[in-house]
C-alpha cells in the first residue's frame, strides 16, 4: 500500500488515489481557515529542486510545505553550468548532503526524476519531467472534478490540443481512466502520438463535434517550447477547430465546467473574453480554483510520504 | 617469429577429441576428432588415439558434450582506437571477441579520427597483425562521416580496407549516394549501409510506438529505416553496387530486402541480437542500455525479424558492439549515449532466442555468425577443413546462467542483457591456429599454461 515516491500515475492504484483525494479534501479546509497553518510536518526538510524554471510549480510546492511548517530549500541546477555525465551525479551528492527528507524535481528530460530516485534514498514527489508525467497537476485535476460533480465515474471529459508533447495530458488520461472517467481527446493529427493505443481515447478534429457531450472540457496549453518541428500550421487554423471561444463556451453542457492547466495563452486555447469572465462564473470557469487546489494536493502528498513509517 | 613460435608451441599442436563439428555448408554435425599441428587444421578423423602423440608437444582437448564451430565472424564493431580507448582499445576489444568465441571481425570507422585516409586503414592492420588477430578494418564511405565527399574507395581499398560505411551516419543526399553506388561498383567494393533519414530520427531516443507514447519519449519511426532501405535498393539496382544492411531494426526494411532478392538485386544484411532479443517494452524503466540506435523496436517488428532470419532474408547476425564509459551511460535517458557492447553475447543471444526458443537448426545459426559475414565481406570463408589454419570456437549450447557486470571482457559494461539469463558458453577460442582464450572455470579446471 505505502508509496515511497510520486514519479508516475501508473503507480498509483486507486486506493492510493481515493485516499490522497480525501487527504486533499482536509486540508483545503485547512487552507480555508484564518490560520492556514498546521503543524504537521514541523522540523522536515523539503528541497524543491528545479531544473527547469516554473515558478508556479515551485511556488505551490513551496507554500504547501510551509503550510504544513516545514523547511524549504530552494534549488536551481542552471542547465547552462552543467557539464556532461558526471555532473548530474554532483547535484545528487548535493541533495544528500543538505540531509532534506523528501525532494521535489522538476526536469526536461522524461525519466529524469526516476533517474534521481535511484540514486537517493529520501522520497521523491516528480514536479514534471519532460513530456512524460506530471502526477501532481492529474491528481488536483481529478480533485477539481470531483469537488464540482461529487463523483468521477462516468464523468465525460475531452482533452483539447497538444497531445503529443504535453507531460499533463500523459498523466491525466492516464489518471482518468484509472477513475473510470470517459476521456476524449481533441486534436490534430501532428499533435497526436503515432501510436494512440497507450491511451486508447476516440480523438476528434474539431472541438464543436463533442462541446455539447461532455462535462469537462480541458484545454491543454500548447506547449510551443516543446515543440521542436512546427508542423501545426498556424494559430488561426487552430482558432478555427480548437480553440475555446465565446460561442463555443455557450454551447458547452448544461452544468459542465472548463478547465486549463495554466498559464492560458489568451487567444490560443481560450478566447480573451471567456477568461475575463471568470469571476462572474466561478462555477463554470475552474482555472483559479485548480491553482488553488494544487496547494491542498501537494500538501497531501508531502503528508503521506513523510508521515508514513 | 621464433620467439612466438616457441611461445605457441602448446598452444598450436592440439588434440581435441570427441567433439561435434558443425558444418554450416552441409548443415550437419557430425562426432569427430580433430589434429592441429603447428596452427594448421592436419586431421579430421574418428580414429585418432591420443597415444599416438607426444603429450609435451601437444595439448589434448577433451571436447565431449561440446560443439566445435568455425571461428565466429562479428561484421560490425567499434573498436574505439583510435580516439576513445577509455572505453575500448584494439587489445582490450579483441580479449573480448575472442571472449565470444569470434576470431575475425570488421570494425567501423567512426574512430577519432575517422578511418578515411588510407595510413589509418595500415595502422589497423598492423595493430591487428601486431595482435596476431584478424581484423578487417571498414573504411568511411564519405571523408570525415560528413556525408559530402567521397572517400578514396580506390587507395583506401589498397591499403587493406575491407568495406565501406559511414555507419552511426547515413547519407542523406540521394544524388550523392547515387554517385557513391556508381563508384563503389566500378572499383567493386563492399557498402555497408547504417540506414537513417534524419528528419524522422533527429531527436528521437527510442522507437515511436507504445512505450514512445506511455514514457512521453522522443520516438523514432520505422520510416527512418524504411525509406532509406527502400531508397538504396533503388540505387543499388540501378548501379549494381554491393550494398549490405547493418543492423535491420524494422519490419518493413525486412519485406523490402526479400521483395529486393527475388528480384534479384545484390543486397544482402545483418542484425544485432538486441533486435531479434528485445522488444521496446524493455525501455519502461528508462534502463539506457536499451537505448541503441536504430531503436529496439516493436514485438511485431522483432517478430517479422525472426522470421528473416528462418527464411534467410537475413545473411548475418553482428553485434554492433558499441563500448560506452559509465559516465556516458549511467545519466538520464534523453543524455544517454547510444549503443550497446556485444562481442561476448553475439553467440550467447543467439543461441538462447534462435535455438532454445526458436528452435532454428544450430546449424543454420552457427553459419549466420561465421561463414555468412565472412563471405559477404569478401574473407575466406570460415569453415573447418584439413589444411586450412584452425579458427574456430569450441562451445558448450547447454549451460546457462545469469549474465553478470563481472563476467565482461570488454572495458565497457554497458550491456543489454545483463540480469538475462544466457544459454551457451565459449569454452576455447583458437585463434590463427593458437589456442587464445580458455574458459578456467567451464573447462573443468583442465590445467593449462
Ligand atoms: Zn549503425
Ligand atoms: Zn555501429
Amino acid at each position: 500500500m505505502s508509496l515511497k515516491n510520486i514519479l508516475d500515475i501508473e503507480e498509483l492504484n486507486k486506493t492510493h488515489v481515493l485516499k490522497i483525494i480525501e487527504s486533499t479534501g482536509y486540508f483545503k479546509e485547512v487552507l480555508g481557515r484564518d490560520l492556514k497553518k498546521v503543524p504537521a510536518l514541523r522540523g522536515k526538510t523539503i528541497i524543491n529542486i528545479f531544473y527547469e524554471p516554473s515558478t508556479r510549480t515551485r511556488t505551490s510546492f513551496e507554500l504547501a510545505a510551509k503550510r504544513l511548517s516545514a523547511d524549504v530549500i530552494n534549488f536551481s541546477p542552471s542547465s547552462s553550468s552543467m557539464k556532461k555525465g558526471e555532473t548530474e551525479l554532483d547535484t545528487i551528492k548535493t541533495i544528500l548532503e543538505m540531509k532534506a527528507d523528501l525532494a521535489v524535481v522538476r526536469h526536461k528530460d522524461s525519466g529524469f526524476v526516476k533517474y534521481i530516485s535511484e540514486h537517493i534514498t529520501i522520497p521523491v514527489i516528480n514536479a514534471g519531467d519532460g513530456r512524460h508525467a506530471h502526477p501532481t497537476q492529474a491528481l488536483l485535476d481529478l480533485f477539481t472534478i470531483y469537488c464540482h460533480f461529487k463523483r468521477m465515474e462516468k464523468i465525460k471529459i475531452a482533452i483539447v490540443g497538444d497531445i503529443l508533447n504535453s507531460r499533463v495530458a500523459r498523466s491525466d488520461i492516464s489518471l482518468f481512466k484509472k477513475m473510470d472517467l470517459e476521456v476524449f481527446t481533441v486534436s490534430p493529427s501532428m499533435l497526436l502520438p503515432e501510436d494512440m493505443s497507450y491511451f486508447d481515447t476516440k480523438n476528434f478534429e474539431c472541438i464543436d463535434e463533442i462541446i455539447g457531450q461532455c462535462d469537462v472540457i480541458y484545454m491543454l496549453r500548447m506547449q510551443f517550447e516543446r515543440q521542436n518541428k512546427k508542423f501545426y500550421p498556424s494559430v488561426r487554423e487552430y482558432n478555427r477547430f480548437f480553440t475555446l471561444d465565446f460561442k463555443r463556451f455557450n454551447n458547452m453542457k448544461e452544468g459542465a465546467i472548463l478547465m486549463h492547466p495554466g498559464p492560458v495563452n489568451r487567444g490560443i486555447e481560450i478566447d480573451g473574453r471567456v477568461l475575463d469572465m471568470e469571476d462572474r462564473n466561478l462555477a463554470k470557469i475552474k482555472i483559479g480554483e485548480q491553482v488553488g487546489n494544487g496547494v491542498a494536493v501537494r500538501m497531501a502528498l508531502l503528508h503521506y510520504l513523510l508521515s508514513q513509517k | 617469429m621464433d620467439i612466438n613460435k616457441e611461445k605457441h608451441k602448446k598452444t598450436n599442436n592440439l588434440l581435441i577429441l570427441n567433439g561435434s563439428i558443425v558444418n554450416t555448408e552441409a548443415k550437419n554435425t557430425f562426432k569427430s576428432d580433430i589434429v592441429i599441428e603447428n596452427g594448421v587444421i592436419s586431421r579430421i578423423s574418428k580414429h585418432i588415439t591420443a597415444g599416438d602423440f607426444d603429450k609435451s608437444i601437444f595439448k589434448v582437448i577433451d571436447a565431449s558434450e561440446l560443439i566445435i564451430c568455425p571461428g565466429f565472424f562479428d561484421m560490425h564493431v567499434h573498436l574505439r582506437e583510435p580516439g576513445s580507448e577509455e572505453e575500448e582499445d584494439i587489445k582490450s576489444g579483441i580479449n573480448s571477441a575472442i571472449r565470444g568465441g569470434i576470431t575475425s571481425l570488421a570494425c567501423m570507422p567512426n574512430t577519432s579520427p575517422v578511418i578515411d585516409e588510407p595510413f589509418l586503414v595500415e595502422y589497423l592492420k598492423m595493430r591487428s597483425c601486431a595482435n596476431d588477430y584478424n581484423i578487417f578494418p571498414v573504411a568511411a564511405i564519405t571523408r570525415n562521416l560528413e556525408g559530402k565527399d567521397i572517400a578514396e574507395f580506390g587507395l583506401l581499398r589498397e591499403a587493406g580496407a575491407a568495406a565501406f560505411s559511414d555507419d552511426g551516419r547515413a547519407v542523406q543526399n540521394s544524388k550523392l549516394m547515387y554517385e557513391i553506388m556508381k563508384y563503389a561498383a566500378q572499383m567493386d567494393v563492399l557498402l555497408i549501409l547504417h540506414e537513417e533519414d534524419y528528419s524522422f530520427s533527429e531527436d528521437g531516443v527510442v522507437h515511436e510506438g507504445y512505450f514512445s507514447a506511455a514514457k512521453g519519449l522522443e520516438g523514432i519511426s520505422n520510416l527512418s529505416e524504411d525509406i532509406m532501405i527502400a531508397r538504396d535498393i533503388i540505387l543499388a539496382k540501378k548501379t549494381g553496387a554491393r550494398i549490405h544492411f547493418t543492423h535491420l531494426s524494422s519490419a518493413d526494411s525486412v519485406n523490402y530486402i526479400r521483395l529486393a532478392k527475388k528480384e534479384g538485386i545484390r543486397v544482402t544484411c545483418d542484425v544485432t541480437p538486441e533486435h531479434f532479443y528485445f522488444n521496446d517494452e524493455y525501455i519502461k524503466d528508462f534502463n539506457t542500455n536499451f537505448k541503441i540506435k536504430p531503436p529496439i523496436r516493436s514485438e511485431y517488428d522483432r517478430k517479422s525479424i525472426i522470421e528473416g532470419i528462418k527464411d534467410g532474408t537475413i545473411d548475418a547476425i553482428a553485434s554492433d558492439h558499441a563500448p560506452h564509459i559509465d559516465a556516458e551511460k549511467n545519466i538520464s535517458f534523453n543524455e544517454a549515449a547510444f549503443g550497446s557492447i556485444g562481442l561476448e553475447t553475439l553467440f550467447k543471444a543467439s543461441i538462447t532466442k534462435l535455438l532454445k526458443s526458436e528452435k532454428i537448426g544450430l546449424e543454420k545459426i552457427i553459419g549466420l555468425i561465421s561463414a555468412a559475414p565472412s563471405e559477404i565481406m569478401g574473407a575466406e570463408k570460415n569453415n573447418i577443413k584439413e589444411g586450412r589454419q584452425a579458427n574456430m570456437s569450441i562451445v558448450d549450447i547447454n549451460c546457462h546462467e545469469k549474465y553478470t557486470k563481472e563476467m565482461i571482457f570488454s572495458k565497457s559494461k554497458n550491456s543489454a542483457f545483463l540480469n538475462e539469463n544466457l544459454y551457451g558458453e565459449v569454452i576455447y577460442t583458437i585463434v590463427n591456429g593458437c589456442l587464445r582464450f580458455i574458459n578456467k572455470i567451464k573447462s573443468q579446471g583442465e590445467d593449462f599454461s
